[in-house]
């Protein structure tokens, strides 16, 4: 098995070391699809820490958090003539961002409220594309992602979804 | 307490989002505290006046009086309360190194205190009750020696009920000089920017808990924001201005994010000091009690707004959406800025000195800490459809919570009900049971934990009395332009180390600065022993 440590990190400027682990709340576990057989037990988390910011907490001008992501992945084997690239995107994948393949020291930044991090195969032999063209071999969401309407839930079981736009 | 209970007060549920349906089960719920309101019919009550400068030299005598004022909050008028009878109480201008003398006279029916927020004064003039000193009564007096010992911006609040005494209007900032030439860059104006949010509805104040405050899950948002006491703040700046902005945070529980409509904007300093260099930044997001020094520069003719701009959340929804609230509005004449600071602006400078301070701490960065904190909070009785929904709701917890997007549910909780809660990891002791005792000179480094898996996390803005503090890392990350300061915001799930310099000897408090939350309970105490020897 070949493990491998994936950082994709602040855009621009060289990352601070982190002296600890950061918390674990935010993190994304990125799960294995079992579309690619020699992926099928890989693990990997993508690792949220706020970016560089005078304030501790990094904000954009629209409220947005801006986040550090790293991304950590271990038993993901290679595959001969194909290359694990990173990605993240929006939950409707409207927004996608290449964050570039995983064997390079990649970095990336996002502020997107929900946020999806993907890893896919990509054939090596074409020039990277603005859109994944490779199966997806491992997927995680935001922890915001989980945030869900609360129609038809607990004390709301009687308001019907679909009123407020789910089915 | 306070007495300011009226028989005619009722409870009325606050405001809420009309797209939000009525929680089921709670239509007739009321918080199990009495309402309580100052008296809105009250007869001779003199309208507060705006907030006047008053600049003290060493050794000067205030007289600083509480009372009720007649406060117009856009067309509507209530009764409230004032220093000096002004929204926001005096700004006290002094420079750095002087001490002055208030005489602090209390005519509320409410006991309170004053307290010299971010001031490393002398412990007997810290203001916090039963701690330092016994309420001040109605009618009675306390004579305050207030110290100012490092440059910056400050502010003065009661420390008894600050959810309701406080937000009633008792708050002013001190604007302490700088004892040296060319301590900031040149700028062509100064504004102090007191920021703050008021709950109101159709029928005027929403009244606050006597006993025990109400809002006590996620503090008490406000739904009118107030910038120095008004909802209509305006400035006006020739071309290519830069005016500099010292803003403080005054409400009970929202962080702002502040935007000036697109203007760059330049950080200077926080709470007690410049930073080691100047950073230009797209917004300030800035905590309950936090402050900030911004320089801003307004190079093209025009209006633009202050604002507070988030991503709000719609918990029923389960959704993420931008809101904005004006905070006031800049016109930016055609005439042109003379001297033109431009040029300067553009260049971040850089302090040696604050660098120079922070170097004789290095060392302690990566230590292991001598303290170690976990924030959480205990609940007991809130009604059960509050409780069902709060389990639903924790699969995501937002980092910060920048609205109120659970009005009735944050309303009828109640500080006896709720326990928000300061843990010592290693003693496992609560609040203020917990004592910690250092020497004078002693670099402790404490790690705070806000536990996500509480309850109902939230942020806390930890403010520790009478030392200044840096934040050296969050999350485990480093931080790499260090500033002096006395509260720092701690978001859910992160874990920030602070490295406090015990400078100040006496009995202290650190605490939780969202108003509802140091009522309930989040707050412990600390000693610093050795001879006080300032002169």
């Amino acid at each position: 098995m070949v493990g491998l440590a994936i950082s994709l990190l602040l855009l621009g400027s060289a990352p601070p070391a982190i002296c600890t682990a950061p918390p674990d709340y935010y993190q994304i576990t990125l799960v294995p699809t079992r579309r690619v057989p020699t992926a099928r037990l890989a693990r990997g988390t993508a690792r949220l820490t706020y970016a560089d910011s005078p304030f501790g907490i990094a904000v954009s001008a629209r409220g947005h958090y801006r986040y550090n992501v790293e991304v950590v992945v271990e038993n993901l084997r290679p595959v001969p003539g194909g290359e694990f690239v990173a990605w993240m995107a929006t939950p409707d994948l409207k927004q996608a961002v290449r964050m570039g393949p995983v064997t390079d020291n990649v970095r990336g930044r996002t502020e997107w409220n929900k946020f999806l991090v993907f890893i896919t195969l990509e054939p090596l032999s074409q020039p990277p594309a603005a859109r994944w063209q490779g199966p997806v071999v491992m997927r995680g969401l935001s922890r915001s992602g989980l945030m869900h309407t609360m129609a038809g839930h607990g004390p709301y079981e009687q308001e019907p979804c679909a009123v407020y736009g789910y089915y | 307490m306070p007495a300011t209970a009226a028989d005619s007060v009722v409870w009325r549920m606050p405001p809420m989002d009309m797209s939000m349906p009525m929680m089921p089960g709670l239509e007739d719920a009321l918080p199990p505290v009495p309402p309580a309101l100052p008296d809105q019919q009250a007869m001779g009550i003199p309208a507060a006046r705006p907030s006047a400068v008053v600049p003290l030299a060493d050794g000067d005598t205030l007289q600083l009086e509480a009372t009720l004022v007649r406060r117009q909050i856009g067309d509507r008028t209530f009764v409230m309360y004032g220093y000096n009878q002004q929204y926001p109480g005096p700004l006290l201008r002094v420079t750095r190194g002087s001490t002055v003398v208030v005489v602090f006279r209390n005519e509320l029916e409410d006991p309170t205190t004053v307290h010299w927020h971010g001031l490393r004064l002398a412990n007997r003039f810290d203001g916090v009750a039963g701690l330092t000193q016994a309420p001040v009564a109605q009618g009675e007096s306390f004579t305050y020696e207030v110290y100012f010992p490092d440059t910056g911006i400050y502010w003065y609040h009661p420390h008894m009920r600050e959810d309701m005494q406080q937000d009633l209007g008792l708050y002013g900032n001190m604007l302490v000089q700088p004892d040296q030439d060319h301590y900031y860059g040149a700028v062509n104006a100064e504004e102090t920017l007191l920021l703050d949010d008021l709950l109101l509805d159709v029928h005027g104040l929403l009244p606050w808990g006597d006993a025990s405050p109400t809002h006590a899950l996620m503090g008490r948002f406000g739904n009118v924001m107030l910038t120095n006491g008004v909802t209509d703040y305006q400035l006006s700046v020739p071309r290519g201005a830069v005016v500099r902005f010292f803003l403080t945070n005054v409400a009970n529980a929202r962080t702002f994010n502040v935007t000036f409509g697109g203007a760059r904007i330049k950080v200077l300093a926080s709470d007690v000091s410049r930073y080691e260099r100047e950073v230009f930044v797209e917004s300030i997001p800035i905590a309950p009690a936090e402050r900030y020094v911004v320089d801003v520069y307004f190079e093209e003719p025009g209006t633009v707004a202050i604002t507070n701009a988030i991503q709000a959340i719609n918990h029923f929804r389960g959704e993420f959406y931008p809101h904005v609230d004006t905070l006031g509005m800049v016109t930016i004449t055609d005439e042109a800025a003379d001297p033109d600071y431009g040029e300067a602006f553009r260049v971040p400078r850089a302090y040696a000195d604050v660098t120079a301070e922070v170097d004789m701490l290095r060392e302690h960065f990566d230590r292991p800490p001598d303290k170690e904190l976990a924030l959480t909070v205990r609940v007991q009785n809130l009604p059960v459809p509050i409780m069902m929904a709060m389990e639903i709701d924790t699969l995501y917890v937002p980092p910060m919570e920048w609205n109120d997007a659970m009005p009735m549910m944050n309303w009828l909780s109640t500080g006896s009900q709720v326990t928000w809660i300061m843990r010592d990891v290693d003693t496992g002791k609560e609040n203020m049971d917990i004592r910690w005792e250092f020497a004078l000179g002693d670099i402790v480094k404490v790690r705070i934990f806000n536990d996500p898996k509480s309850f109902h996390p939230m942020n806390h803005p930890v403010h520790v009395h009478g030392q200044r503090f840096l934040v050296v890392a969050m999350d485990g990350v480093p931080n790499r332009n260090l500033v002096w300061k006395d509260t720092a915001v701690l978001p859910v799930g992160s874990t920030m180390d602070l490295l406090i310099e015990m400078s100040n000897p006496g009995d202290w408090m650190a605490h939780c600065h969202i108003a509802e939350h140091l009522s309930a309970g989040m707050m412990l105490g600390f000693t610093v022993h050795g001879a006080d020897t300032r002169p």
